[in-house]
């Protein structure tokens, strides 16, 4: 019923909107542009922000998520085999390794970071690429180190693969004075280069680093090697409502996805403010056409139209306005898009540098159905708002001055 | 014979100096056919106005078919023009994007009428004002005579049982005016629709059953 009614004034708007087709063709072009401008500025953010989750994706390891210990309302969650438990059992956790970190030093002073760890968590968690040498041995005083501290270790202090690294690790006496207790790991392993954390780490085995360390319960946090990359926020969720941290490269697409939000919103605010001169040549437009149909409208309400009638005539007049304006605004959105891609690029992938190579073979913008569905919203909602003030005005004229006066 | 239209002591005055009309009192009958003849200034238009719920009264009472209308409740005057009442105008007013049936159509669009049923009505109402074949003409495509049938059909369209008509044959020439006249006189006696016309032209007065005379706002016969 109310449907039926709105569409019958939809047609009969529609008369008046063919018989003006020039003025509202110019006026939706007034929205259209704003439009545009909202949807090629938000495709170019949205594009810049998947290349660069994109590279992130490519170059790091998304899929490995360290758990840590959290303080949540003063208490701290610590690492508890009962914790473990619980996250292996995240749905799409491939695999999780507790570990045990430590800060080792060697002899000559060359700073360590220590991950120790089930030699099968390697495998599982880790999966390492060997550079040169193999996989520790479980319960041995093994180690394998990463792509950049093998190669310090082996320029500062000649350590090459078999060599035993000598390490010295602190203690204090009852007395309360230092002690340094020589310790020395082989160096069975090299891992390749891998962009990370590993690069830098030397894994040893947990059960070895427990003992050292003189506490055999305590762990330090739990990697966990998500299934697929597209699992590892809900999984990071999964982690943060067991009361513990996540870390891992995901943070690095958090922080992307931050800057873009708000580098897309600025973007697009500036874009909107020609959509508020749309906006303005559609209240201009729709005052005119109120004034010029002034005798119409009070016939109208002569006849027997209430003035909601009268608003709901001149918002539907609004309502094509708004439609065109976004149909062609989407259109030339998209043209302007495809300008950025040809013209555009080349500049901004010479501003960014090697960085950002990846976005010389890939298209800068980035068009979502969802951009054109908002665009066309944008206009619609701007029409109909626009049209307000003057189908108000039309509803509050008089019938009898209006008929009397009206040209 | 009932009543249709009856007006007690109506006055209207603007900004409290130019008095419109003073103390006018009448009564029209179910299936009248009344001419409202005065000079240009003596209040016809006003009278109409008021009767028909566009403009309301200083002091006074108006009932339409034995109901007093509340000149303050808006919904109930738009109800009125709604369903109980017909406007002519002197210069048709047709609305100049629609065609003739659509014009015909178009009060029946505020009465909530199904679209079939509006186009029903609105094709009836257009072959008995002879424009049967003119269905699918805008305004400027049609005289003036026919201009106004179609204003009469779209009077009519909403089953009014008064039709108020102001000066409606004054923009046409006599032949076409009498045509119009003898039209409305037709539908009077076909469908027992009250008619008040206002004139200013003597000559059509005597073809009606009675004539109001305005002079300076108030009835003089």
């Amino acid at each position: 019923m109310i449907v039926g009614r709105l569409i019958d004034y939809l047609m009969a708007a529609a008369h008046q909107v063919t018989r003006k087709r020039m003025r509202v063709f110019l006026t939706a072009l007034g929205i259209a542009i704003g439009v545009a401008a909202v949807v090629g500025t938000v495709s170019l953010g949205e594009g810049v922000r998947y290349q660069a989750v994109e590279a992130i994706k490519e170059q790091s390891d998304l899929t490995l998520i360290e758990a840590t210990a959290d303080i949540r309302g003063g208490a701290i969650q610590f690492i508890t085999p009962a914790k473990i438990g619980e996250l292996d059992a995240i749905p799409r956790v491939a695999a999780s390794s507790a570990v045990v970190r430590e800060a080792y030093a060697t002899k000559r002073q060359t700073y360590l970071e220590v991950v120790g760890i089930d030699p099968g968590g390697i495998e599982d968690v880790i999966r390492p690429k060997y550079l040169k040498g193999e996989p520790l041995e479980a319960g041995s005083r093994q180690t394998v180190l990463g792509h950049d501290v093998a190669e310090t270790l082996q320029r500062n202090e000649g350590i090459r693969l078999g060599d035993a690294i000598p390490i010295l690790i602190r203690r204090y006496d009852e007395n309360g004075m230092p002690v340094d207790e020589e310790v020395a790991f082989t160096l069975v392993g090299v891992l390749q280069d891998r962009d990370d954390a590993f690069d830098q780490a030397m894994l040893i085995d947990r059960g070895v680093a427990q003992e050292l360390r003189g506490d055999e319960t305590a762990f330090d946090g739990v990697l966990i090697r998500v299934d697929h990359p597209e699992a590892v926020f809900g999984v990071v969720d999964d982690v943060k409502a067991l009361g513990l941290t996540a870390e891992g490269a995901f943070q690095q697409i958090e922080s992307v996805n931050r800057l873009m939000d708000v580098v897309v919103l600025i973007l697009a605010f500036f874009a909107g403010v020609s959509l508020i001169v749309g906006a303005l040549m559609i209240v201009n437009t729709m005052v005119t056409s109120v004034f010029e149909r002034t005798r119409e409208i009070g016939i109208t309400m002569a006849i027997g139209a209430s003035p909601g009638d009268v608003v709901l005539l001149i918002l539907a007049e609004c309502l094509y306005i708004g439609l065109i304006g976004g149909v062609i605004g989407d259109l030339l959105g998209i043209a302007f898009t495809g300008a950025i891609n040809t013209f555009g690029k080349p500049f901004i992938v010479a501003q960014l540098g090697d960085t950002f190579s990846t976005f010389a073979d890939a298209e800068i913008t980035l068009i979502t159905p969802e951009i054109l569905a908002i665009g066309m919203a944008i206009a619609i909602v701007l029409s109909l708002a626009s049209g307000l003030y003057p189908a108000l005005k039309a509803s509050h004229l008089n019938p009898v001055t209006a008929i009397r006066t009206g040209v | 014979m009932e009543t249709i239209i009856e007006a007690r002591h109506l006055n209207k005055a603007y900004n409290d100096r130019v008095t419109a009309l003073a103390d006018v009192n009448f009564v029209i009958w179910k299936g009248e056919f009344v001419a409202l003849l005065g000079r240009s200034g003596s209040g016809k238009s006003t009278l109409l106005n008021i009767l028909g719920g566009l403009d309301a009264p200083t002091s006074g009472e108006v009932r339409i078919d034995g109901n007093i209308i509340d000149f303050s409740d808006r919904r109930a005057l738009i109800a009125l023009r709604r369903g109980s009442i017909g406007f002519v105008f002197q210069s048709f007013n047709l609305i100049p994007a629609l065609t003739a049936q659509e014009n015909v159509e178009y009060p029946l669009l505020f009465n909530y009428h199904n679209r079939a049923d509006r186009r029903e009505r609105a094709a009836e109402l257009l072959s008995l004002v002879g424009l049967a074949d003119r269905a699918h003409h805008y305004p400027r495509e049609m005289s003036g005579g026919e201009q106004q049938r179609v204003a009469i059909a779209r009077a009519l369209v909403g089953n009014p049982f008064i039709v108020l008509a102001d000066e409606p044959t004054g923009n046409l020439d006599s032949k076409t005016r009498d045509e119009i006249f003898t039209l409305m006189r037709q539908v009077n006696q076909e469908r027992e629709t009250t008619f008040l016309i206002v004139t200013h032209e003597r000559e059509l007065g005597r073809r009606t059953d009675r004539v109001i005379k305005l002079l300076d706002g108030s009835v003089v016969s």
